[in-house]
C-alpha cells in the first residue's frame, strides 16, 4: 500500500528543501475549528477542536474514513457550509492574516475561486450541464480580474491546455455532457487555478475516477502545484498518495484530529491505533508478531458517540478510561500530535505485555 | 436542429388526425338534434329532411367525417348553423382577442410567478418563503370572478382608472386596446402565477441542491449570478413545460373572465356554440383548441433544446 520509493524520494526532497524554515508564518493556519449540526445531539460536533496549519507551497493532506469530518472541514475553509444546517462553534482560520471565518459573505466570495481555489469528488456533476467549458472558465476569471471577455477565453483555453486537454479549441465549446469523467476533472482543475491560487484544496478528486485516470489526475495535479508553487490541502482515503505528495498528514476520526505530523512521522511511526488500522500494518512493532488487517465496525452515529475517545468502540487497545475521558491531542514526539491516553504505544502495549 | 423540428411536427401528425376523429366522434355522441333547433317551432317534416340532406346529416358517419375533413383542409371549418357565417370567419375574429389576452395573462403569469418561486426558493424555510406561500396559495383559492369583480370595483368604478369591460380592437386605438386587457389579464395571470410559482419553487429548490452550484459558488460567484444564471436556467424544464400547458389552456377560451369584462373572446363563442348546439362551431373551436395545444408542446419542446443542451443531440 505505501509507496517506499516515494516516500524516500520525498525525504530527499525535504532535505535540500531551502522552504523548510518553521519559523515563517504559515499561510493557512487552522485552530480549535468546532463545527455543528442543527439537531445533533448536545455537545456532538461533527467537526470537533480542529487545529492544522499549511506552509507557503506545501501539502497537507487530511486522511479519513467517509464522514470523519474532512469535507466539512474544506467546506468551511472555503465559505461554501450550508447555514444552515451548519454552525461554526468556534474556531479560526487564518489565510494570509486574515481570520477567512470571521470575513463578511462578499469578502468571503471575493477570496473564493481567487486566492483560494477547489475541486471536487463529483466531476460528472460539478460542471453546469448548461454552459460550455468555456464559459464556466472563463465567467470565473472575468470575476476576479479586470480582463476583457476575449482575454478571459484566451486564458482559459490556455488553461485547458497547462491541464492536458487534447484538442483544448474544441473543448473550449464543448458542454460537459461531451466530455468523460477524466476530462471533467481536468475543466474542474483548470477553472479552480485560473486565477493562479495560493491555496488549492482537493476533496477526494480522484475518488470517482477509473483508477487509471486517478494516477494522472494525481500527478497533473502535482505537476500544476511545482509550477505554480501553491500551497495544497489534499483529503483522500488512499494512503499511496499521501505518502507520495504529501509535506503533512492530518489523520481525522469522527470529527477530531487524531493523529498529525510530518508524512515520514505518520508513515514511519503511527502512533495513534486509528492510524495504524488505515495501513492495516504495524511497521513500528515490527518485532510483534501479527498484523491489525482491518478495523472492526465503523464510525458510531452521533447519538452514540463515547463522551471520551471516539474510537473507543473499535479500538483493539480501548480501556475503560478511553470511553469517558477525551485525551489530549499531545506531542508525541517534536511536530507529531497523537490524540490518544496509550501513545506512544509501543511503551505503554511493552508496560502492558 | 431544423431535423429536430421537422421531427417533432413529423410526430404531431397523427396527433392531430387523432384529434380530428375524436372532435367528430363526440360531436356524434352529443344529445340533442340539430335540424330541430334550427327548425325551431315549425316542425314540418319536409323542412327538417331538407335540412338534414343540406347538411348531409344522412350520410353515413365516416363519409360525414371525410367530407368534413376534407373542407378542413381546404380552409372551409364549416358554416355556423345558427348564424350562417363560416365557421373560420367566426373563429378568425375571436382568436385574435383571446391569443392577445392570453399574452398579457402569460406575462402577468410569468412575471410574478417565477421571480416569486425563485425567492421562495432560497429564502426557503423563513417568513419570506412563508408569506410567498401564503400568497400563492389565496391565489389558486380565489375564484376569477370574484377577483375580477373586485377589480373592476376597485380600479374602474373607485378609482375610475380603467374602463370597466368592453373591448377595443388594437387597429382602432392601441393604448385603449391595452387598457382594457390589463385588469382581465391580472384576473387570469395571478391564478397562472400562483401554480407557476410553486413549481418554479421546486425546481429551483432541485437545483440549488446540485453540485454545480456549489461549483458556481467556489469560483466566487456572486448569489444573484449563481440563482439566475446557473439554477434558473436548469430549473427551466418544468416551468417550460407549464407555461406552455397553461399558454394552450387560455388559448382554450376564459369563459368566466371574458363574461366579466365582456371581451368577445374564444370563451363565450365555445359557450354559445355548446347551448345552441352549433355542431359546427363547436368541432372548430375545438379543433382550433386542440392544433393549438400541439403547437404549444411544439413550442416547449424547440425550448427545451434551446435551455439543455444535452438535449440538441438526441435523436
Amino acid at each position: 500500500m505505501i509507496n517506499e520509493a516515494a516516500l524516500r524520494s520525498r525525504e530527499t526532497d525535504l532535505a535540500v528543501d531551502p522552504l523548510a524554515s518553521p519559523a515563517s508564518e504559515p499561510l493557512l493556519r487552522v485552530e480549535n475549528l468546532s463545527i455543528r449540526f442543527d439537531g445533533a445531539p448536545k455537545g456532538i460536533n461533527v467537526v470537533d477542536d480542529v487545529s492544522f496549519s499549511l506552509a507557503k507551497g506545501k501539502t497537507l493532506c487530511i486522511v479519513g474514513e467517509s464522514g470523519c469530518g474532512k469535507s466539512v472541514t474544506a467546506l468551511a475553509l472555503m465559505g461554501l457550509l450550508p447555514t444552515p444546517p451548519a454552525r461554526i462553534v468556534q474556531g479560526t482560520a487564518h489565510f494570509e492574516g486574515k481570520d477567512l471565518l470571521g470575513l463578511t459573505e462578499r469578502e468571503r466570495a471575493d477570496l473564493r475561486g481567487n486566492s483560494t481555489a477547489m475541486i471536487f469528488q463529483e466531476p460528472m456533476t460539478s460542471l453546469n450541464p448548461a454552459f460550455t467549458v468555456g464559459d464556466q472558465i472563463a465567467e470565473g476569471i472575468l470575476r476576479h480580474r479586470k480582463v476583457s471577455k476575449t482575454e478571459a477565453w484566451e486564458r482559459a483555453l490556455e488553461m485547458l491546455r497547462r491541464v492536458r486537454i487534447p484538442a483544448p479549441e474544441k473543448r473550449l465549446r464543448a458542454y460537459p455532457h461531451e466530455l468523460s469523467g477524466g476530462m471533467r476533472q481536468r475543466v474542474m482543475i483548470a477553472m479552480a487555478l485560473a486565477n493562479d491560487p495560493q491555496l488549492l484544496i482537493a476533496d477526494e478528486p480522484t475518488t470517482a475516477l477509473d483508477v487509471t485516470i486517478q494516477a494522472q489526475i494525481i500527478s497533473l495535479i502535482r505537476r500544476l502545484q511545482e509550477e505554480s508553487g501553491m500551497s495544497m490541502i489534499l483529503i483522500t482515503h488512499d494512503l499511496g498518495v499521501v505518502a507520495e505528495i504529501a509535506d503533512e498528514v492530518v489523520v481525522m476520526y469522527a470529527g477530531r484530529v487524531v493523529e498529525s505530523g510530518s508524512v515520514e512521522a505518520i508513515f514511519e511511526d503511527p502512533q495513534h491505533p486509528y492510524t495504524i488500522g488505515l495501513m492495516g500494518s504495524v511497521p513500528s512493532l515490527g518485532r510483534r508478531q501479527g498484523r491489525l488487517a482491518t478495523i472492526r465496525g465503523s464510525v458510531p452515529p452521533a447519538e452514540l458517540m463515547p463522551k471520551g475517545c471516539r474510537f473507543t468502540p473499535r479500538c483493539p487497545f480501548a480501556e475503560s478510561r478511553c470511553a469517558t475521558e477525551p485525551p489530549p491531542l499531545v506531542e508525541a514526539t517534536p511536530k507529531h500530535h497523537v490524540r490518544c491516553w496509550y501513545a506512544p504505544l509501543e511503551q505503554h502495549r511493552g508496560a502492558v505485555s | 436542429m431544423l431535423r429536430y423540428i421537422a421531427r417533432r411536427l413529423l410526430i404531431a401528425i397523427p396527433t392531430i388526425i387523432l384529434v380530428s376523429v375524436l372532435v367528430f366522434t363526440l360531436q356524434q355522441l352529443l344529445p340533442g338534434d340539430p335540424v330541430l333547433t334550427m327548425a325551431g317551432e315549425e316542425r314540418d317534416p319536409q323542412v327538417l329532411a331538407f335540412l338534414r340532406e343540406k347538411y348531409r346529416l344522412n350520410d353515413p358517419i365516416p363519409v360525414q367525417y371525410f367530407v368534413w375533413v376534407g373542407q378542413v383542409l381546404q380552409g372551409n371549418l364549416g358554416i355556423s348553423l345558427r348564424t350562417d357565417i363560416p365557421v373560420l370567419k367566426l373563429i378568425l375574429t375571436k382568436l385574435p382577442v383571446t391569443i392577445e389576452l392570453a399574452i398579457f395573462a402569460m406575462i402577468v403569469a410569468l412575471a410574478i410567478g417565477i421571480p416569486a418561486g425563485i425567492i421562495s426558493a432560497v429564502k426557503k424555510g423563513t417568513a419570506v418563503d412563508y408569506a410567498t406561500n401564503v400568497v400563492a396559495l389565496s391565489g389558486l383559492s380565489i375564484p376569477n370572478f370574484w377577483l375580477g369583480i373586485l377589480l373592476i370595483m376597485l380600479v374602474s368604478v373607485q378609482w375610475q382608472l380603467l374602463p370597466a369591460s368592453g373591448f377595443v380592437p388594437p387597429s382602432e386605438d392601441l393604448w385603449l386596446n391595452i387598457k382594457t386587457m390589463i385588469m382581465p389579464a391580472i384576473v387570469l395571470g395571478t391564478g397562472l402565477a400562483a401554480s407557476l410559482m410553486r413549481h418554479t419553487r421546486s425546481a429551483m429548490l432541485g437545483v440549488l441542491r446540485s453540485d454545480y452550484i456549489r461549483t458556481a459558488r467556489a469560483k466566487g460567484l456572486l448569489g444573484h449570478v449563481v440563482i439566475w444564471k446557473h439554477a434558473l436556467r436548469n430549473a427551466l424544464m418544468p416551468i417550460i413545460t407549464l407555461s406552455t400547458l397553461l399558454f394552450g389552456e387560455l388559448l382554450a377560451g376564459a369563459v368566466l373572465t371574458e363574461q366579466i369584462f365582456t371581451i368577445p373572446g374564444f370563451g363565450k363563442l365555445v359557450v354559445d356554440a355548446v347551448f345552441n348546439r352549433d355542431y359546427a362551431v363547436v368541432q372548430g373551436v375545438v379543433l382550433c383548441t386542440a392544433v393549438g395545444f400541439i403547437f404549444m408542446n411544439l413550442l416547449a419542446d424547440i425550448l427545451y433544446v434551446l435551455v439543455n443542451p444535452r438535449l440538441r443531440h438526441a435523436r
